[in-house]
């Protein structure tokens, strides 16, 4: 019982933080950068990205689908974290290495 | 639409068509020999849920690379660059909600098709509203491929799609109508080694043309180097619209309701092995296919560039000159191979395989729908298993004919390869993924909410074809800025997200809850319910095990069927107790479960730690043979 009041409370905040993000974030990143630039199209991707990742995590965590301790879940877990930070450092290298490498074209 | 990419002789055709219709053969032929695995029909779809991960994560190289995405990533390739692969690479965030959420859901509540899924979480009502938009998505995928290869075709062999699809579709059909899913698992598993093979000789060539690695990269101008595009400059192309509309809805829609897909992890041994499958597949196969499918277009921008540079001509190739960038796969591959016509003719055989492998899984997914939604239930509810094993057998021809009928429409639509897919896509799937996503996670979500929320999401995103603006709110707040372009593509998913959630959400709060009873099993808050259904009784065993090896069969005639006995060594090993679900294979791994079988511990015998006593008839089920050693693992 105390578990529902609590989500009751817990997701209409949740939902308005969401929309107060989805709202202010791009808005921040074109007031710090041209659309066409690399870093600007990186943080949005990987911020939006971030912020429906952690509410995946926040999910799998708040039903149970993940226990860390029991059978391989902790394993799985460690594979989820280390997902998302192969992609988002890959892409970080990926994009160093196009602008400051030497170009004949 | 120009279709004749290369001017090529009448030898050189006949060598390409002679390697290809051989290639044909020898798959039809390879497919043919694992039909007689099918003995039932859930082998025919699942393959008995017996598969090791890597099988199925190396078939679905094959199924997610279609023959268009030679054509459509060729020359997105060309025109941005390496941001050509961002599709491929943007698909771990919805990961968690796959890997812990959808998949054990389906795995453990025997899910067979997404509207069966439906049925059993809210009503037929909602079953049938799915099916219409799954097979729609199907349709449109088998169509859309049996066009792309006819446009390819048509373009390098000069012969009219009306005579090269039938063909290419009788011999599809053949072998998916006779072999079913184990016949699809092993093709697809050839074709994938033989689409990276065939891929990487074409990259291959194309690096050596230019001179090595390091000339590619440093003739490649910097806004083709990148990994992403202009944020939303260009309508048909852009990282904001890329990630709402394919990131999101895209990547759910392929993960979560593919019904290709969502059958190879069914096949597949246990939720374990269907997580290594899903974490290989976006970790790896994905990005690696990226390049596979996008890398011919990432070399033919370098070599355009220095050739220009070179003053018109480079040493050893032909002058480059792509007037159609639809044909940039054919024409870069065939001038960087010299003319070979052989080799060119094994590349195009891969190109070919990716069609046949994409449409084979989704004319063998669209016969489970047809045979589990709606001949089973509508039409012979208790006929024998036998019976559907042939009427899914027809169910495959027929699914495979209206896909050939469907190329007949797709030769009529205008406009580009990329925007016809994306166009479509973006229509069919926002409702339904959007429908999927709440039924799983939130389990208040009720019939009526999932019903009403299917049919106005859908009708509002049809509209907004007709009638873009209804779009600009929601693009302007995810972009920051004003667009009013009246052009979306990706932005028309979000919109139907959008629209399906506020209603789905509305009706919910509205109306009743459905009995909680109903949705047991099958949402994330009750998947400890699910397991021990699957499992059939209450005690899930967690313990992680080891694996026990090189087991000597004992056959006991007297012995109860679904039950094996091990020593009280290899049961401490495993760390099962008795009454687990254990999974016991041909002790070769390279069969990937080919010859497995589930069964149960059942109490330990004292006949020594090598031994596995079992029934004559599990045994069989497993089919296993003679004077084999057999592994064993706990499932739980």
């Amino acid at each position: 019982m105390e578990k529902t009041s609590n989500n009751k409370v817990l997701i209409p905040i949740m939902a308005i933080l969401i929309l107060a993000f989805i709202y202010i974030f791009p808005r921040i990143i074109l007031n710090n950068f041209d659309a066409g630039n690399p870093w600007a199209c990186y943080l949005y991707q990987y911020g939006f990205g971030f912020v429906t990742f952690m509410i995946g995590l926040l999910l799998i965590f708040k039903t149970g689908a993940v226990k860390l301790g029991r059978g391989r879940d902790t394993f799985w877990f460690g594979w989820l974290i280390a997902g998302f930070l192969i992609f988002a450092v890959g892409h970080i290298v990926w994009i160093l290495l196009a602008l400051h490498m030497p170009v004949k074209g | 639409m120009e279709m004749s990419g290369l001017n090529l002789s009448s030898s050189v055709l006949m060598t390409i068509g002679t390697v290809m219709v051989i290639y044909f053969v020898l798959i039809a032929c390879f497919g043919g020999i694992f039909s007689r695995f099918s003995k039932d029909v859930n082998d025919f779809f699942f393959s008995g849920q017996r598969f090791a991960w890597w099988l199925g994560a190396a078939s679905m190289i094959a199924t997610g690379i279609g023959s268009y995405s030679y054509l459509k990533y060729s020359q997105q390739g060309l025109e941005t660059g390496l941001s050509s692969a961002m599709t491929y690479t943007n698909d771990w965030f919805i990961v968690p909600f796959f890997m812990f959420g959808w998949l054990p859901i389906i795995y453990f509540a025997r899910i067979r098709s997404i509207p069966e899924y439906f049925a059993r979480r809210f009503n037929n009502t909602a079953r049938y509203i799915a099916l219409l938009i799954i097979m729609a998505y199907m349709f449109f995928y088998i169509g859309y491929n049996l066009f792309t290869i006819g446009i390819a075709l048509e373009g390098l062999l000069g012969i009219p799609m009306l005579y090269t699809v039938p063909v290419a579709t009788l011999i599809l059909g053949g072998y998916v109508t006779f072999g079913g899913q184990t016949a699809v698992i092993f093709t697809d598993l050839a074709q994938g080694i033989m689409l990276y093979i065939a891929g990487g000789i074409a990259i291959g060539a194309g690096i050596v043309a230019l001179g090595g690695f390091g000339e590619w990269w440093s003739w490649l101008p910097v806004s083709h180097r990148l990994p992403f595009v202009h944020l939303f400059n260009d309508y048909k192309f852009n990282t904001a619209g890329l990630y709402w509309g394919e990131a999101l809805a895209g990547s759910i829609a392929f993960t979560f309701m593919n019904q290709g897909f969502i059958m190879r992890y069914l096949a597949l041994k246990s939720v374990n092995e269907g997580r290594k499958a899903a974490v290989f597949n976006v970790l790896f196969t994905l990005p690696f296919s990226a390049i596979i499918v996008g890398a011919v277009g990432w070399i033919a921008k370098s070599l355009v560039v220095k050739q220009a540079a070179m003053g018109g001509v480079l040493e050893g190739i032909n002058p480059i000159h792509i007037a159609n960038h639809f044909h940039t796969f054919i024409v870069v591959a065939w001038e960087c191979l010299h003319h070979n016509a052989i080799v060119f003719g094994f590349v195009i055989a891969a190109l070919t395989a990716a069609l046949m492998s994409t449409v084979d899984t989704l004319i063998n997914a669209c016969a489970a729908i047809g045979i589990y939604d709606i001949y089973k239930p509508l039409l012979k509810p208790k006929a024998s298993d036998r019976h559907y094993l042939i009427a899914a057998r027809w169910v495959s021809a027929l699914t495979a004919l209206i896909g050939l009928c469907l190329v007949f429409f797709f030769v009529n639509l205008k406009g580009s390869l990329m925007s016809i897919h994306y166009k479509g896509i973006m229509v069919i799937i926002p409702s339904i993924v959007t429908t999927i996503f709440l039924g799983a996670f939130w389990r208040r979500f009720n019939a009526k909410a999932a019903c009403v929320s299917m049919v106005v999401g859908s009708v509002f995103t049809v509209l907004t074809i007709f009638w873009p603006t209804f779009i600009d709110p929601l693009a302007w707040l995810v972009l920051g800025k004003d667009m009013l372009s009246q052009k979306y593509i990706y932005m028309r998913a979000l919109f139907g997200m959008s629209i399906t959630a506020f209603v789905g959400i509305t009706v919910t709060w509205l109306t009743a809850a459905d009995p909680m009873e109903k949705s047991e099993g099958l949402t994330i808050c009750t998947l400890g319910i699910a397991k021990q259904k699957y499992k059939g009784d209450k005690n899930v065993n967690e313990a992680v095990g080891k694996k026990v090896r090189r087991l000597v069969v004992e056959l006991d005639e007297n012995f109860a069927e679904n039950i094996v006995s091990l020593s009280e060594s290899v049961m401490s090993r495993m760390k099962a107790n008795v009454g687990d679900i254990v999974y016991v294979e041909d002790s070769r791994w390279w069969l990937g479960g080919l010859r497995s079988v589930h069964t149960h511990a059942g109490a330990v015998h004292n006949l020594g730690d090598d031994k596995i006593v079992m029934s004559k008839s599990t045994y069989k089920n497993g089919m296993f043979l003679d004077n084999r050693l057999i592994t064993i693992e706990k499932i739980f």
